[in-house]
This record gives structure tokens, C-alpha cells and sequence, in this order.
């Protein structure tokens, strides 16, 4: 007991001044349920009977250790893993209810829906107006005057505008990491998805581009619902409101975020968010 | 905390090597490390250094047609034969350039040295009694054919023999005299009165033509055939004589060419005029030509080697070569002017034509000689030998001596000449040149000839459009197909299937050439020439077929699909188009039997396409089938290395695969593509052995699908090993070759330039 108790109190101090309530999934309006899911690499199961539900217009993170499949998991909410050849899949994930594994389902449409940014930035070698554009382009939108405006909306929205509006022209090789990082996932919400999907979005980037992707994740979650998946438990502690810890493949406990880190129910988190796992 | 000096207890006693034996490692190390980076720098400047030398070679081999021409004074000998007085009537040089013979105009033949002038023989023609030689003609200089014209109107033609004997090892030449139409003078026809004033002998087709005009223009000429008995040895001469009308004004130079169809006749006032002589009976006029403006007259006229091109000098010192150009639409020949030359600064006196080829020796009134030449329209040279009139010019067979006679001196000069490669001037390399016969300027590649007189054409541009020719259509066969097959493979094949895909692709690259061609060349060209739809109908059913396929296996019941593995789809399409192959071959005889008239080839011929059965098309499946591997492998390789995390990206947006193809996986492998094309456009530009076998060879100017092409390289492997080393066309050949060489080298340069600044724009992290 006593262990759970300095844990706890060293984990509140990740909380120390905010001032907010403990949330309840039930209270929620659900975005994606996930029901049953089990995934497969040939012979190997990477996901085990995964259950839960997204909420709408909030943070979610997945924690665990290396390899414990939350990777995987994001990737199945748009189908990102239909990529590798010998990946099965069984069980339902509904986005609205609508199961996006159903035969017939648009998956580039689905994609437009649920969009997802690196762990490392990955702009194409295009301008910087062309790479926001390009998934507009995608959808037929090729008016100069449509596209200027949703560059200008999109890279505002990241807080990109001021810092390239100079040169919305040259090469977006030429943006730091953490520019190329928002680039990224201004390119992401030009198309206007419901979903972001965040895989480790900021393990490549310095504190300081990691700060400002992190303020962005705060405000995004205005308008979108935010998946993110995170080697840095500060940093789930910092930016989202529900966490899911993972292990091996299995949902270990998904929880209030503040809750889950102050007052774990189950061992096996405990022990991760302390650091004394393996 | 102090620094301990010995290592922490729990990692123990060192393991490593003691300081001796590292420090011993270290050098052995430094010196592989040193080894090898010097081996490998001294690798790459070798392979550097092997190109500069091709470079160099080839420079050198070409080098000689850069030489400038040189002419100059080189001795003088006194004009021999002191006790006969008479003027010279003509010079001649042997072909070892010792021998000098002056013609007088007393009829003696003086043989000397043209080293230092002493006489070796002298011989006197025979005269009619009481007769004085009043003209002179002779043949075209090959020949060594002269005559002496008479005062009382009878003519004797003579040859000098050259013999050549060996006694004690010593090369001796004996200079003869020789009497083709008997040791009596002859005559060419009577009635005639009035002086010669000109005179010719040819030895043409047919026999011996010997014409003469007079001062009062008429103009007589015979044609003498000579039979020689088989069993007696007796020469038997038959005469005919010719009956032409004569000319208003006196005949000052009288020309036959060597085919005996027109004999030129040129006044005092400069108009030539041109009799049609095929007919013996019925000599006509065909036309009068103004060989130069008014108020010039023409002072020197002779034939070049071959006696088709008119030389005419002017007395304003002006040169320009004449030759006749048939009129397509009337078939009547026309005496056109070809070109002019630099001019002298006197009137010309002499015109001395080259042996072998198309150049001559222009004499003028101040004492200048110039050197002309005739194909490549320049005037080489041109040396001040006297302040006096030359008189007369005798040039060696060999055109490396020349003897001049100047009016007012009693010495010969002889003249030095180095000119071993006049014909290669820019503009005749790459400029249109109006060659003798032709009937506009061309470009016309064409080294030689049975003939000696023949004029060699040596322009490279039918050889380079051949080149680009091929490598286009080569190009235009595989860049599509090796590109699109590129991508599939790299994209969207299952991986396996990938593992086999490739290495059999490039392992087409390894089939030797040779075969290719022997192939394309043996089998296919005549295959396509008698079934000549296939090709059509393949390249409209094909690809429509297949797509329809496609179309049709996407629209099949998904569990009926899952049959095949994603990324197998492909092998589907093998028996589709085995099958459409086979559909095309087929139907091709019921094609030209329904729209062709049976034969699409003939059809072809009927509405004025020309069709060689060796042509592009056969070059270009047979080249194209060659190039494909390069260009696949080089494409697959950039396409496939286009990284995951953009691919990924452009689908996490939205993208279709196929969006996705050509939004960023194109655009990022766009330098690895390029390269991949412009290699293989270096590989189809230098490739020899397909071109050799499936061209036919011929160089022609056009880029006609159904015509062949005669490229750089075939042209290299083809005329090489024929020609003689050194000469003229030797050194052109190593001029294509260096063309070829700049060609590819530019070629890869600019493909490697625009790769580089494509990966600089395009460059994934």
C-alpha cells in the first residue's frame, strides 16, 4: 500500500495546478468504438481482444512499453495496416457507428476522415503551399482561390503562417523539424478530418518544437477528436484527457487521464507509470 | 573523487591487448587504412585516365585533317633541253615525282631529272614534211594522253609509258613514248581549213576521240576504235567520223568527257557550247552557257579527274566549277555552275586538275599558284612563284610535287606541296555540299567507290540522324514500357513475385547483342515485311486488351478474387496476352486480305511509302527489347527506394495508390527516372551490333519508320576494316568516332547534371 501511496503522490505533482474535474467515458459523446479487435501478423497476435471507445473532441493517449501494439492499434483506425500484406484482422472498429471494416467501405475516404501524422516528418518534396494543398488536390480542388485560403487557414491554424508565409514557395525540406512537424499535420487538417491520429509525434523533435506541437494538440482538440500515442508519460500526463495503458497487446486499464496516473487500478500500470516496469 | 588508476573491480583485469601489440595494431592499421585509400584513389584516376586517353587517341588519329596546307618553292631547275629553243607546250611529273617530260613546241620530248634537271632522254615526233606544230591537246592527266596538231590539219597522238625495271635491286624508270593510233599523223576529217586552235584526245568508252577546232569555228572530231587481232597480234583501227556544226566565233578550247556523251566547245568571248555526241550521225547543239560575265573572257578551262566537272578560269582571275545537272522535269542535262573559288589576283593561265581526287593547281598572270579544292569548295593555298605569267603546272599523280613554268624565266620551279586531307572541311563534314551529278546540294554519305575518279562524300550527318534515328525509335518502344513495367514491379507486386520479376528482367540484359540483331536482322525482318498488320493490330489490341481485362478482373466476385494473392494480379495478364498475341498473329492474313489487298507491304509501296525490309521499326523493336533492362532495373531501383514514411503519408491523406504514384512516388524518383532514360539513350546511341545486322545500312537522311538508317557505330564496324590506314577516310572514321564518343559523353553529362539538381529539388530525408 504504502508503494501505491508515494506513487501516487508523485504523480499528482504532474497534475500540480490544474484545476479539473475527473472525466467519465459515460459522459461522453463517442466518436469510435472498438469492439473485439484482434490483429494479426501471419501467426503472430499483436492485438488481443481490444474493446473501448473513443470520446468525441478530447485527447486520448496510448502508453506502454515498445512493442505492447499501441502503434498498431492507431493504425487500424484508418487502416494503415491494410498495407502489410500478412496482416489479418478481426473484430469491428465504428466511426459513427459505421464499421470501417465493412466490404465496400472507401478506405482513401476513410483516410480523408481520420488523418495521421508521423513519428518523423514526412513532407513532401514539394513546395510548402503544395503540401498542404496536395490532399485538397486529392479531392478534386484545384481553384487557386479555394486553396489559398485553406493553406492560409490550415498553416494559421498551426501557427505556421507568420513563420512561412514568405515563402510558401521554396522547398518544405527547408523548415526545422518541428516546422516541417506542423506543416505536417497542417497538411493533415486542411482536409478536414474528424480524427487525428498522432503516432509519437514529437520523438524526433527538441523540447522546445515538442512545446509548441503540444500547446497545438491542446487547441485542435476544440475541433477534433485527438488520438495520440506517446513514449512520454509527462506527456500524456500534459496533453490528454484519457489515457490507455497497453501491454502485450491487451488494454491493460483506459481511464480519466488525471485518474489513471494518481490513482491506477491496476498493478501492472502502476508499475509502468512509476518506472519500475521490467 | 579522485581519479583511480586502476580499472573499477567489478570489470576486472584489462582484456585488451598490451600497449605494445596495440600500438603495433595501430600501424598496421594506419597502414591497410593507407593502402587502400591510396589504391582506391589511384583506381579512379586510372579509370579517368583510360578515358582521357581514348580522347586523346581518337584526337590524334583525327588531328592530320586539322593540319594546315602547305606550298612552297622547294628547288629550282633549269628549263631543260638548251638546244631546242621552242616553246613549252606542256610539263608532265611521274608518279615517283623524278621525272619531269617537256612537250615543245618543235616536237621534242624532253625526259629529265626533277631534281636537278638533267636530261635522261629526248625524243622528236616525227612532222609531216614541211609542217610546223601549230596546237596542242591533251587527255584527261591519268591517261597521259597528248596530241600534236599540224599545220596541214593532220594530228598525232602519243602516250608516255612509264616503265619500270629492277636491275641490281635498283628501282629504274624509263620514261617511253607511245602511239595508240599508229606513229602516222592522222586526220580528223577534211574539208577543214583555217588553223587549230584547240585540240583534245579522250580514251573513252568505245575507244579514242580525237577532236580539233579552229580558228574559224569549225570543229572536227573522229572516234577511233581499236581491235586488236587474237591471232595475229595486229591492231586493226576502225574510224567514225563526227559531223558538227560549227560555232560563230573561234573555237578556243575544245572538251569531250570521258563517257564520249557531250564535247564542250568554248569561244573567245567565254560561251560554251554543248553538243549532245551520243548520237555519232546527228551531233546536236543543246544549249549555249556564259561561262563568265560580260567583258571577261575565259583564259583557262579543264576538266577535274572523272571529266564531269568543267573547271573555267576567267581573266579577271576568277575560278568556278561547272557540271552538268539533269532538269528532273524535261530529262535534258543543263551545264550549271556549281561553285566558285577564292579568286587570283591575274587572269588564270593553267588549270592543272589532282590525279586521285577533286582538287587542282591554278596558275595566273601575276605569277600566282593557288591550290583549290573542288567537293569541299576551298581554296587552300596560294603562293606567289614568279613575278611573270605561268605558263604551264604539271602536278604528280601522288599531288605532293608540282613543276611550274613560268613565260619569262628560264627555270622550273618545283613546288612542295603537303596536302593530304583537303576534301574534310566543316561544311563538308556537316554542311550540304553540291556533289558532282547531283541535282541540288545533299547530305550524302558515301566512302568510296570501284571508280578512281569517284568523288568521295563524306558528310556526317546521315550518320548521325541514322544514329538518333535508331536510338529514337528504340526509345520510343521501351521508355513506356520499361518505365510502366518499372513501377508495377516496384509498387504494387507482392514481394515475391517481385523477387522473381526483376532479376529475369535484368537478366535480359545480359542476352549478347550479336543475337538480337542476327535475329531481328534474319528472322523478323522479313517475318514483319509478309505480315506487316501484326504489328498494327498488336499495338491497338495490346494494350486495349489488356486493360479490358483489368477492367473485367475488377469487376469478378471479391471471393472469386481472393483466389490470387494481392500483388499476383499481374501474372494474370500472361495468359491474356498470350492470348491476344496470338488473336493479332491470326488475323493478320484475313487484315490484308480485307483492307490491304492481300499484301499491306505491296499496299504500302502503292500509295508512296517506301518500305525496306530492314528498316526503323525492326531496329527499334530489336534495340528497344536491348534497352529495356537498363532502363527497368534503373527505374525499379528509384522507384522502388521512394521512402515508406512519403508513400504512407500521401495515403494517410486520402490518396488513392494510384494518386499516390503520381503525386510523390513519380515525383521523388524523377532523377533516378531521368538518369534511367538517358542512360539508356547513351546505350541505344552506341549500340553497334543490332544497328550492323537489322539496319540495312544505308545512310539516308529521314526518319521514315519503314526505312533503314545507317548509324555511327555500325558505320565504324562496317568501313574500319576496309579502309586504308591514313588515308582521308581512315581519318574521318576517326572523327565519327569521336563524335560518337562526345555524343554519349555530352549525353551522360547533362543526364548527370539534371539528376543531380532534380535530387537537389527533390531529395527525400
Amino acid at each position: 500500500m504504502s508503494q501505491t501511496h508515494t506513487a501516487t503522490s508523485m504523480n499528482a505533482n504532474l497534475f500540480a495546478g490544474v484545476d479539473r474535474q475527473i472525466r467519465s467515458l459515460s459522459d461522453e459523446e463517442i466518436t469510435i468504438s472498438v469492439e473485439n479487435l484482434n490483429l494479426y501478423y501471419g501467426k503472430d497476435q499483436a492485438l488481443k481482444s481490444v474493446t473501448m471507445v473513443i470520446p468525441a473532441k478530447r485527447v486520448t493517449a496510448f502508453i506502454g512499453p515498445s512493442g505492447c501494439g499501441k502503434s498498431t492499434l492507431l493504425r487500424c483506425f484508418n487502416r494503415m495496416n491494410d498495407l502489410v500484406d500478412i496482416c489479418r484482422i478481426e473484430g469491428k472498429i465504428n466511426l459513427h457507428g459505421e464499421n470501417i471494416y465493412r466490404k465496400g467501405i472507401d478506405v482513401a475516404e476513410l483516410r480523408r476522415r481520420v488523418g495521421m501524422v508521423f513519428q518523423k516528418p514526412n513532407p513532401f518534396p514539394k513546395s510548402v503551399y503544395e503540401n498542404v494543398a496536395y490532399g485538397l488536390r486529392l479531392q478534386g480542388v484545384n481553384e487557386k482561390k479555394v486553396l489559398d485560403e485553406v493553406v492560409e487557414r490550415s498553416l494559421k491554424a498551426v501557427a505556421l503562417w507568420d513563420e512561412v508565409k514568405d515563402r510558401l514557395q521554396s522547398n518544405a525540406f527547408g523548415l526545422s523539424g518541428g516546422q516541417q512537424q506542423r506543416l505536417v499535420i497542417a497538411r493533415a487538417i486542411a482536409i478536414e478530418p474528424e480524427v487525428i491520429l498522432l503516432d509519437e509525434p514529437t520523438s524526433a523533435l527538441d523540447p522546445i518544437s515538442t512545446a509548441k506541437i503540444e500547446e497545438l494538440i491542446e487547441e485542435l482538440k476544440v475541433k477534433y477528436t485527438i488520438l495520440i500515442v506517446t513514449h512520454n508519460m509527462q506527456q500524456a500526463a500534459r496533453v490528454s484527457d484519457y489515457t490507455a495503458y497497453m501491454y502485450l497487446g491487451e488494454m491493460v486499464e483506459y481511464a480519466d487521464t488525471m485518474h489513471l496516473f494518481t490513482n491506477p487500478a491496476q498493478k501492472a500500470t502502476e508499475d509502468y507509470i512509476t518506472g519500475r516496469y521490467g | 573523487m579522485s581519479a583511480t588508476p586502476h580499472p573499477p573491480a567489478i570489470l576486472g583485469p584489462s582484456l585488451l591487448p598490451n600497449p605494445e601489440r596495440r600500438q603495433k595494431l595501430r600501424k598496421t592499421r594506419a597502414f591497410r587504412d593507407g593502402l587502400s585509400r591510396h589504391g582506391v584513389g589511384a583506381a579512379g584516376v586510372g579509370v579517368i585516365l583510360a578515358l582521357a586517353l581514348i580522347f586523346v587517341y581518337l584526337f590524334y588519329e583525327t588531328s592530320p585533317l586539322l593540319k594546315p596546307v602547305s606550298m612552297e618553292v622547294a628547288t629550282e631547275v633549269t628549263v631543260p633541253g638548251d638546244d631546242d629553243l621552242a616553246p613549252t607546250v606542256h610539263l608532265t611529273l611521274d608518279r615517283f615525282e623524278t621525272i619531269g617530260g617537256r612537250f615543245s613546241a618543235s616536237g621534242v620530248i624532253t625526259f629529265f631529272s626533277a631534281d636537278n634537271g638533267r636530261i635522261l632522254s629526248r625524243k622528236q615526233v616525227t612532222l609531216p614534211d614541211g609542217a610546223t606544230v601549230t596546237a596542242f591537246g591533251r587527255s584527261e592527266s591519268r591517261k597521259s594522253l597528248f596530241v600534236y596538231g599540224f599545220s596541214d590539219g593532220s594530228m598525232l597522238p602519243l602516250r608516255v609509258d612509264y616503265e619500270q625495271t629492277f636491275p641490281q635491286g635498283v628501282r629504274v624508270i624509263t620514261p617511253m613514248l607511245a602511239f595508240p593510233l599508229g606513229d602516222e599523223p592522222i586526220r580528223v576529217s577534211g574539208g577543214i581549213t583555217g588553223n587549230y586552235s584547240a585540240l583534245t584526245l579522250v580514251d573513252g568508252r568505245g575507244g579514242y576521240v580525237v577532236a580539233g577546232g579552229t580558228d574559224r569555228g569549225a570543229i572536227a572530231m573522229a572516234l577511233f576504235s581499236t581491235r586488236t587481232n587474237m591471232f595475229t597480234g595486229a591492231v586493226e583501227i576502225s574510224r567514225e567520223d563526227y559531223n558538227l556544226p560549227a560555232i560563230p566565233r573561234p573555237v578556243q578550247q575544245l572538251l569531250v568527257n570521258e563517257s564520249l556523251r557531250n564535247l564542250f566547245a568554248i569561244d573567245d568571248q567565254g560561251t560554251l557550247y554543248n553538243f549532245d555526241i551520243i548520237d555519232g550521225n546527228n551531233p546536236r547543239l543543246v544549249e549555249q552557257v556564259d561561262l563568265v560575265p560580260e567583258g571577261v573572257t575565259v583564259t583557262a578551262a579543264e576538266f577535274l579527274v572523272g571529266s564531269r566537272s568543267l573547271i573555267v578560269g576567267g581573266s579577271d582571275g576568277s575560278l568556278s566549277q561547272w557540271f552538268l545537272v539533269r532538269d528532273e522535269e524535261t530529262g535534258i542535262s543543263h551545264m550549271t555552275r556549281i561553285r566558285g573559288f577564292r579568286a587570283q589576283p591575274g587572269a588564270i593561265t593553267f588549270i592543272e586538275p589532282e590525279y586521285s581526287r577533286k582538287g587542282f593547281l591554278a596558275g595566273d598572270a601575276t605569277g600566282a599558284v593557288g591550290l583549290h579544292y573542288a567537293t569541299s569548295s576551298v581554296s587552300l593555298k596560294q603562293i606567289q612563284v614568279a613575278d611573270g605569267p605561268i605558263s604551264r603546272i604539271a602536278i604528280s599523280p601522288i599531288n605532293s610535287r608540282a613543276l611550274v613554268k613560268t613565260e619569262d624565266s628560264a627555270a622550273l620551279q618545283v613546288l612542295a606541296i603537303d596536302n593530304p586531307h583537303p576534301q574534310t572541311s566543316l561544311s563538308g563534314l556537316w554542311g550540304k555540299v553540291w556533289y558532282e551529278g547531283r541535282g541540288q546540294p545533299e547530305f550524302i554519305w558515301q566512302s568510296s567507290s570501284a571508280d578512281d575518279a569517284f568523288e568521295s562524300k563524306l558528310s556526317l550527318v546521315p550518320l548521325t540522324i541514322g544514329t538518333l534515328k535508331a536510338a529514337l525509335f528504340a526509345m520510343l518502344l521501351a521508355t513506356p514500357l520499361a518505365i510502366m513495367g518499372a513501377i508495377y514491379t516496384a509498387y504494387f507486386m507482392s514481394q515475391p513475385m517481385r523477387r522473381i520479376v526483376k532479376p529475369s528482367i535484368e537478366l535480359m540484359e545480359a542476352l549478347p547483342t550479336v543475337i538480337l540483331g542476327f535475329l531481328a536482322g534474319i528472322w523478323l525482318a522479313p517475318y514483319i515485311e509478309n505480315n506487316l498488320p501484326i504489328l498494327f493490330v498488336g499495338l491497338l489490341l495490346i494494350p486495349f486488351g489488356v486493360l479490358v481485362a483489368g477492367f473485367a478482373w475488377s469487376r469478378l466476385p471479391q471471393n472469386f478474387r481472393n483466389f490470387v494473392p494481392p500483388g499476383w494480379e499481374g501474372a494474370l495478364l500472361i495468359p491474356v496476352v498470350i492470348a491476344l498475341g496470338w488473336i493479332t498473329v491470326t488475323s493478320s492474313p484475313w487484315i490484308e486480305l480485307a483492307f490491304f489487298n492481300g499484301s499491306m507491304r505491296q499496299w504500302l509501296t502503292d500509295v508512296g511509302i517506301p518500305y525496306d525490309q530492314r528498316n526503323a521499326l525492326i531496329v527499334g523493336l530489336a534495340m528497344g527489347f536491348a534497352v529495356i533492362p537498363t532502363i527497368f532495373s534503373i527505374t525499379e531501383d528509384a522507384v522502388f527506394n521512394v521512402p515508406r514514411h512519403l508513400t504512407q503519408g500521401s495515403l494517410a491523406l486520402g490518396a488513392t495508390p494510384w494518386q499516390t504514384v503520381v503525386g510523390v512516388v513519380l515525383l521523388t524518383a524523377s532523377p533516378g527516372i531521368f538518369s534511367a532514360v538517358m542512360i539508356g539513350f547513351g546505350r541505344a546511341v552506341g549500340e553497334t551490333m543490332i544497328v550492323l545486322m537489322a539496319s540495312g545500312n544505308s545512310p539516308i537522311v529521314n526518319f521514315n519508320l519503314f526505312e533503314g538508317m545507317r548509324t555511327l557505330a555500325a558505320n565504324i564496324a562496317v568501313e574500319l576494316p576496309e579502309t586504308a590506314v591514313g588515308s582521308t577516310h581512315f581519318r574521318v572514321l576517326f572523327l565519327s568516332a569521336l563524335v560518337l564518343l562526345v555524343f554519349t559523353f555530352v549525353i551522360n553529362t547533362v543526364a548527370e547534371v539534371v539528376r543531380q539538381r532534380l535530387r537537389q529539388r527533390y531529395a527525400s530525408l
